[in-house]
């Protein structure tokens, strides 16, 4: 068991802060600055714009909950507890974007689908795994803290990511159709798109590391927190 | 192999002595179905069949749930899980006697639940009772394969009997798409579908290996 608690990615995350923080700002600036400037779509108006939020969330909740299970496996595997705070960390910051995500795409589904809610693979199966991980959340909250909550969120993150294609196929059996424009495989983006999507999504990519590392930091001072804690407590009972 | 024998074997017997999981799983389904048909639009049985599997399922996850809720919680008392950790054996081995258990007890529940069903929603599951009963053991087996793993970790956490269905409902969506689908294909048109059929064997199969290997880190004491 590694007790250290500066771990290396505690580091890294703290020495990325101020760096991710300065060029977040920046992208967000140029990200705002170019979908403004982007060109109303043909048929949809402006309103096709949330694509420049929507689609980079769902990115960034994808990866978050990738990270958690790779964070999970890790520390099965090497028992080193800083793995176990990359998971958690990961696991909230993607649960964060999945929620932006899941909030965007009804708003635009309304007014293009005419209907918020339909039963579409991709979104089908990003929301169960919003489910998932406040699942995820749960369990860890309702666990106490130490090496077997650890392993416990870390076999339940694993499965959580196992589900992802077997959810893929259940909906498509349930007789969901695939309603989401396809974008990049038809590359119908048209002209003058391209940029400020690839804008929101380096600015969304920064932002999840951003708040991923301020999110490892707080781990790490509330794990040194508890450890004091108890240290104390030893003393009083000496 | 002798371990998966053995926890099976104690846990059928300390099962028969009690008898405690079995008539609440039982008892529970049953209920489960009595309120489902209650629930219905009165009056005529026609609009029935097209929702019938669900409700059949939805009794016997409920069941399900109730009876591995207990599967651990009997470890707890005298520290035997600790026991069982101890075991010089692969922990995958105590994982599948365990589910083994909470099958059978399923299986049992699953059969007498359908039977009552069958009359109370009026419908024909007599004339396909063979493959309705291979549906039923194929999804038996991915809930209690994903169950009992995750009532592994639930009976180790704050408030554990609500954990475990929070944490499995999630993660069945799967399973119950595939088992609703085929017994409603079984119902429709007397046989069930191939994908619904691969769904199920598919997920038994993944949970089956996942739960095997990570229970070594579930049962880690």
């Amino acid at each position: 068991m590694n007790d250290r608690a500066d771990t290396s990615l505690e580091r890294m995350a703290r020495a990325a802060q101020g760096p991710a923080g300065a060029l977040l700002l920046l992208l967000t600036a140029v990200a705002g600055f170019v979908i403004v400037r982007a060109p109303a779509d043909v048929v949809q108006g402006v309103l096709y714009k949330i694509l420049f939020v929507h689609a980079p969330a769902a990115f960034a909740a994808y990866l978050g909950f990738l990270l958690t299970a790779v964070g999970g496996a890790l520390y099965l595997w090497r028992n080193d507890e800083q793995w176990d705070r990359l998971a958690v960390a990961s696991a909230e910051v993607g649960l964060l974007f999945c929620t932006l995500n899941i909030v965007t795409g009804p708003i635009w589904a309304k007014a293009a689908w005419g209907k918020p809610w339909v039963w579409d693979p991709r979104l089908v199966v990003t929301a169960l795994l919003w489910v998932t991980y406040l699942a995820y959340g749960l369990l860890r909250s309702f666990s106490e803290p130490g090496p077997r909550a650890a392993r416990f969120a870390a076999v339940y993150g694993i499965a959580g990511v196992l589900l992802i294609p077997l959810n893929y196929f259940a909906i498509d059996l349930f007789g969901g159709r695939a309603q989401h424009p396809e974008n990049l495989q038809r590359a119908s983006l048209g002209v003058g798109i391209a940029l400020p999507f690839l804008a929101g999504m380096l600015a969304m990519l920064v932002a999840f590391l951003y708040l991923l590392a301020l999110r490892l930091e707080i781990e790490g001072l509330r794990v040194r927190r508890d450890r004091i804690d108890h240290e104390n407590a030893l003393e009083d009972s000496a | 192999m002798n371990a998966l024998r053995a926890v099976l074997w104690k846990d059928l017997l300390s099962e028969w002595r009690s008898r405690d999981r079995l008539p609440a799983m039982l008892v529970f389904a049953l209920l489960t179905v009595v309120v489902l048909r209650f629930s219905q639009p009165s009056g005529s049985l026609a609009g029935n069949s097209a929702t019938a599997p669900g409700l059949l399922w939805v009794a016997y996850v409920f069941a399900a749930v109730l009876g591995m809720n207990r599967a651990f919680a009997l470890e707890l008392e005298n520290d035997a899980l600790a026991g069982l950790a101890l075991a010089p054996v692969d922990r995958g081995w105590i994982f599948l006697g365990k589910a083994a258990a909470n099958l059978l007890l399923l299986a049992l529940a699953q059969v007498t639940t359908a039977l009552f069903f069958a009359i109370l929603f009026d419908v024909d599951l007599l004339s396909v009772a063979g493959p309705f009963l291979g549906v039923a053991l194929l999804g038996a087996l991915g809930l209690t394969a994903a169950g009992t793993l995750f009532a592994g970790i639930s009976v180790r956490t704050r408030y554990h009997e609500v954990m475990l269905p929070l944490l499995l409902f999630p993660l069945l969506v799967p399973l119950l798409v595939g088992a609703v689908q085929a017994t409603a294909g079984l119902l429709g048109e007397g046989r069930a579908g191939t994908g619904a059929l691969q769904l199920l064997v598919v997920y038994d199969g993944v949970f089956l290996i996942a739960s095997f290997l990570l229970f070594e880190y579930v049962l880690d004491e």
